[in-house]
């Protein structure tokens, strides 16, 4: 195996392929993620991102490439170091929640005590104390959602993988989750995310993977590409109205204020010095137009994707 | 190991504290206890009771007998001339029953019991001993005990010199592999077969994915495995305590239990070709849970497991005719019949030891084979939800672990 040995990486992919009969789901992928950094996973449907999840946790064999997850290949003793939420995820319905996390905390190597002690601390935190001796099958579905969170990282891992980790939730029980995931990336822990919630992605991670029919479409820290694809546009609110202005090739409206893509070669600052010295409009906003992800998703992948087909 | 002990307890708990398991494993004992407590219950109502029962002598050939005891139990004796005084004597209550022995009873003709109800063992017990006295009144009781079974024998087998005292010790002999056969069936029917439905249920819960980043699926199909066996012990020996308590209870008074000697040579035989046997349906199973993709599906393949383990009750006529025949030496040596028809032979005759050893090792060895093809499938399968897996993908599967 070629030698991957970046000391701060919690994850390294090199070359990266699987084909599924005359189905190439993955092809040539390579990025890694760093200890400390909330890495998001993006995909539209059938983009290839579970197989890569399961391919980097050796539920399934790649063809080519090579993982390095925590300092090499993947072995038996750092499963116990890896915590993973899957999208397909279930507990045992006939178990207590209490006996579940004590099941699955042991089974992630942690001693009987200790999975007691974290249970308790996790269980308070997420606010699923007071039902831990109801039977899974019992809880609401955001209580399930929260209790199988903390069934994937209450053994504390380096290395978290969760897929769709705010799915279920209300505000505020997203919140809970999010301040836990910030508080384990405070620790050291590497979090690769994969979620169809854009705006959680936008604010909550550094870097991104977007991949699409298996191949890398994107690739880079989230402020990078969003000032990539953020093109010549400013979005004005103001008093009066305009049909046109200097240096200004189209003008459209959008949720009360408009639009004004710049022709090529000028500035911001241009315009907004012709818009203030127009005596029949007075400016109330003026900044540059930010493109949000799912903008940049449709204009990378080349074709309208759903929301939901995001987060498959 | 901890891993797979730890998925073995959690297993075992789960289905141990089911309604389903509870009402099969407890249930089963106290329905035995019941059946051996009824005979038990009807014999003490007779005990010390001293019973007036007239007789009638169509042969005029018995003896007068005024009294006899048997089990605890006296009978008064009155001789009438005939049927009709017999009857009138019952309906008045002098007597509460009668036996007419008629003419031809020397010839074979037998004799005729008038009961409000059908007799119990003692009063069978003293109708047979005052027979016995009234047909020769001249001999002692220590005669007449000794006629009662002449021919009580220890049999001495030519070959191995194993002796066999007759009676209830030669039915220990028998009995015990037959009891271990049907014990290792039920195990494997309400045990290891239900692996499949395990597994298919733990698919269908959506929890194999979480599960197997933590531990090997080798690692997961031995706790599984286990933690069912420990399920089956647990029903078995619940079972097995609940039919000794039975047999204890409806053969106490009749029964020297401390006489018997238990065939270990069996029980031997029995774990040596029982254990692997389950394992090897319980690991078997578990495989064709993982291709199964629905519950109905695993039954279906868990039903062809069964005609399987079924052949041994299939060629049962075959090999109580000839039980050292081709057939039941081949049986014997196939893995998934050999436990039970070697124990089903060992019952009915001398099993050459040779033949019950290739039955462990092949037992052993398909066990080895199984256990590498299901982890090898079980990778390819586990996490295809709601699907079966087919021909193609599962020869895949094999080609590319």
């Amino acid at each position: 195996m070629e030698e991957m040995n970046n000391s701060n990486c919690a994850l390294e992919v090199h070359h990266l392929s699987k084909t599924y009969a005359t189905v190439r789901a993955v092809d040539d992928i390579s990025f890694e993620v760093q200890h400390g950094e909330i890495f998001g996973l993006l995909g539209p449907n059938g983009a290839g991102k579970t197989t890569i999840l399961r391919m980097l946790l050796d539920i399934i064999k790649q063809d080519a490439g090579q993982i390095s997850i925590l300092g090499g290949p993947m072995s038996e003793e750092k499963k116990t170091r890896i915590g993973y939420l899957p999208e397909e995820r279930g507990l045992y319905e006939d178990m207590t929640l209490w006996e579940t996390l004590l099941f699955l905390g042991q089974l992630k190597g942690l001693a009987r005590q200790t999975a007691e002690t974290r249970a308790e601390a996790y269980l308070r935190e997420v606010e699923l104390w007071e039902p831990r001796d109801r039977k899974i099958e019992a809880l609401s579905r955001g209580m399930n959602q929260k209790a199988q969170f903390v069934a994937a990282t209450m053994h504390e891992p380096e290395l978290i993988i969760i897929d769709e980790p705010f799915s279920g939730l209300d505000p505020v029980n997203t919140r809970i989750i999010k301040n836990l995931l910030y508080e384990m990336r405070e620790r050291g822990a590497a979090i690769i995310m994969s979620t169809h919630q854009m705006h959680q992605v936008e604010e909550m991670c550094e870097r991104i993977l977007l991949i699409d029919r298996g191949k890398r479409v994107l690739y880079g820290p989230v402020h990078e590409i969003r000032r990539e694809f953020a093109g010549n546009a400013v979005e004005v609110s103001m008093r009066g109205e305009i049909h046109h202005a200097p240096g200004v090739e189209r003008i459209t409206m959008r949720d009360g204020s408009y639009r004004l893509l710049l022709e090529d070669g000028v500035q911001p600052e241009e315009v907004l010095k012709t818009l203030v010295e127009m005596p029949e409009i007075t400016v109330e906003r003026f900044e540059r137009v930010q493109t949000s992800l799912d903008e940049i998703f449709v204009q990378v992948v080349g074709r309208e994707v759903s929301v939901e087909e995001l987060a498959a | 190991m901890r891993k797979i002990w730890l998925i073995a307890k959690t297993t075992y708990r789960r289905r141990v504290r089911s309604g389903m398991f509870l009402i099969l494993t407890f249930g089963l004992p106290i329905l035995m206890v019941i059946a051996g407590a009824i005979p038990i219950i009807r014999e003490e109502r007779g005990a010390g009771e001293v019973a007036n029962v007239g007789y009638v002598d169509q042969t005029g050939r018995l003896a007068n007998v005024s009294q006899v005891s048997a089990q605890d139990m006296i009978l008064s004796l009155l001789s009438y001339a005939n049927t009709d005084a017999a009857r009138a004597a019952f309906q008045q209550g002098e007597i509460s029953r009668y036996l007419v022995v008629p003419e031809n009873y020397f010839q074979g003709g037998p004799a005729t019991f008038y009961a409000e109800e059908e007799p119990n063992a003692r009063t069978e017990a003293g109708l047979e001993r005052f027979m016995q006295q009234a047909m020769l009144p001249d001999q002692p009781a220590w005669v007449i005990d000794r006629l009662s079974d002449p021919s009580e024998m220890t049999y001495v087998a030519r070959e191995s010199g194993v002796a066999i005292e007759q009676g209830p010790a030669v039915i220990v002999r028998i009995a015990t592999p037959a009891v271990l056969g049907l014990l290792f069936a039920l195990a494997v029917f309400t045990g290891a077969s239900q692996m499949g439905s395990v597994i298919v249920r733990e698919k269908e819960q959506r929890s194999m994915e979480m599960i197997i980043t933590s531990l090997a699926p080798r690692e997961l199909v031995a706790g599984k495995v286990l933690g069912m066996t420990m399920l089956s012990m647990t029903q078995l020996g619940v079972w097995a305590i609940g039919g000794a308590v039975a047999i204890v209870l409806a053969f106490s008074s009749s029964l020297d239990f401390g006489a018997l000697s238990i065939p270990w040579g069996a029980v031997l035989w029995a774990v040596l070709l029982g254990l692997p046997g389950y394992f090897l349906y319980a690991v078997t199973a578990s495989g064709l849970g993982i291709i199964a993709g629905s519950q109905q599906q695993a039954q279906q393949l868990a039903g062809v497991l069964g005609i399987v383990g079924l052949m041994p009750q299939r060629f049962l006529g075959v090999v109580v005719d000839t039980p050292n025949g081709a057939a039941a030496v081949a049986l014997t040596l196939f893995p998934f019949t050999a436990p039970m028809l070697g124990l089903i032979r060992m019952a009915i005759t001398e099993v050459p030891v040779w033949q019950l050893a290739a039955s462990f090792v092949l037992i052993v060895a398909t066990l080895a084979g199984s256990i590498w093809l299901v982890a090898r499938i079980f990778r390819a399968a586990m996490l295809m939800y709601g699907q079966a897996l087919r021909p193609r993908q599962l020869i895949r599967a094999l080609r590319e672990a």
